[in-house]
């Protein structure tokens, strides 16, 4: 009787085993967990002279609901999964409604053949490729994020006026106390000011845009003599926004229409 | 009444220990409002174009608050209130580099109305980071039915440097830069508790640029 008494835990004895046995599974889970980041932030809408177009956008399923999974290497690190589908759309939503001077949420991914008069041309953007890097890996204190994006902006008929690829960049420094997730955030939210910007200041240089919108007939007559050869309004807007810097062609990818 | 005494001893130490900081600073400045800057505003905003570091944003908030709280009639526009009224155009990618570039950004009338709307007269770009420059010693922490506790002692270092360059909104001219390095050594001992005396090297790195960027701007100082 007292073998059996000793064999067998009594209750203290039982709740303490269960209680450490939990503890270890949770830092087991913890240490093979996923580190989880939906980002969330605010953005401006873009200081400049809208464009007189009235512009389509299609934002497909896998754009609207865009995240990054990266698998964790080792035991020791977490696996990532960063969804940014949100702050895109809010993003874009907010960009391109103050650069041009209607925006149009289409319901169907364009077709050719297909004519929607409602809009100018459609723009259907979607993320390439997303990078990141958080200082246990790279050694350097900064958090980073790094995007590709490409664009394809069609006719209001379905027919392809350019698609190109634009890159965006954003960083953040380690702060103190700030998580590893809300910097991924802060990084997130960075590039995702920085693609609005680089859209913003250089659509105007992707080629096959500025001759679209060159060749584009204007709902006004053009006057006559002299007046006529200076931009229409269209495209003075368009070469106010473009004009600001000088620096290299920044599109990538432009002539892989 | 004696482990109240000694637990505010020990308060007292902690609070008011701090490590030792050498801090230098350089000015050069021309063309200093006579008068103070009137009506119109400052900003302060960061550089942000490095790979491996980035002018930290509580600094310039900390560079900005100096200011303001010691001169009132000194207007500070806040980094992110400017960067989100100017949207695209002070962001890392597209931020004028030299005071030449002003012309070309003040060529889109949205952006000379809400620069008039602002009154921004100085706009002064802070370049720099602190880094810790090493790191040494251990601790060890436990935790037992008796209570908890650390033994040892760590200690590191800091290094600040930074470079505050003044433009004439209205001149669109360089008037000037300031430069501030700060250096310190922070230790942690710990018996049973660890006491931090922390080295407040940024914060050194802060007061000396704030101080003469006041200099420049308020005519009290």
């Amino acid at each position: 009787m007292s073998g059996l008494m000793t064999s067998v835990p009594n209750r203290h004895t039982r709740q303490w085993l269960q209680r450490t046995g939990m503890l270890l599974v949770a830092v087991v889970l913890a240490s093979c967990s996923t580190m989880k980041v939906t980002v969330d932030g605010t953005f401006p809408e873009p200081l400049m002279s809208k464009m007189p177009l009235t512009i389509g956008v299609w934002y497909d399923e896998a754009f609207t609901n865009h995240e990054f999974f990266d698998e964790a290497s080792g035991r020791a690190e977490p696996s990532w999964l960063v969804r940014t589908g949100q702050a895109q759309i809010k993003m874009w939503d907010t960009v391109l409604g103050g650069m041009f001077t209607n925006l149009v949420h289409m319901k169907n991914r364009p077709g050719e053949g297909e004519l929607n008069q409602v809009v100018d041309a459609i723009l259907i953007p979607s993320v390439d490729e997303l990078q990141y890097a958080i200082p246990q890996h790279t050694n350097v204190k900064v958090y980073e994020i790094w995007m590709r994006y490409r664009f394809d902006l069609v006719t209001n008929g379905g027919e392809p006026i350019a698609s190109w690829t634009m890159s965006a960049y954003g960083k953040t420094p380690t702060a103190f106390l700030r998580s590893d997730t809300d910097a991924v955030n802060l990084a997130a939210v960075v590039a995702l000011r920085d693609a609005g910007a680089n859209f913003a200041v250089n659509l105007t240089r992707v080629p096959e845009v500025r001759d679209w919108l060159q060749t584009r007939p204007t709902s006004e007559p053009a006057a006559p003599g002299p007046v006529a050869a200076e931009p229409t309004g269209q495209t003075a807007a368009l070469e106010q926004n473009a004009g600001q810097t000088d620096e290299p062609e920044p599109v990538e990818g432009g002539d892989e229409a | 009444m004696k482990p109240l005494v000694l637990t505010a001893i020990v308060c007292s130490a902690v609070l008011f220990a701090s490590g030792c900081v050498t801090s230098t600073v350089d000015e050069m400045v021309f063309n200093e409002p006579t008068e103070g800057i009137g009506d119109s505003t400052v900003v302060i905003l960061g550089r942000r174009h490095a790979s491996d570091y980035e002018t930290e944003p509580d600094f310039i908030d900390c560079v900005g608050k100096h200011i303001s709280s010691r001169d009132r009639s000194i207007g500070v526009i806040g980094e992110l209130e400017f960067l989100n009224a100017l949207y695209p155009w002070f962001e890392p990618r597209t931020a004028p580099l030299t005071p030449n570039d002003i012309d070309k950004l003040m060529a889109h009338p949205p952006v000379a109305a809400r620069m008039a709307e602002l009154k921004t007269e100085y706009m002064i770009w802070i370049d720099g980071s602190t880094i810790r420059t090493n790191s040494a010693g251990s601790m060890t922490c436990g935790i037992g039915p008796g209570g908890a506790g650390c033994f040892g002692f760590g200690t590191w270092g800091n290094d600040s440097d930074y470079e505050a360059t003044i433009w004439d909104f209205t001149d669109k001219a360089e008037v000037g830069r300031v430069n501030t390095s700060a250096s310190g050594q922070s230790y942690m001992p710990a018996v049973v508790v660890p006491i931090p005396i922390i080295a407040p090297v940024q914060g050194t790195a802060c007061d000396g640029i704030g101080d003469q960027l006041l200099e420049f701007l308020s005519s009290e100082y």
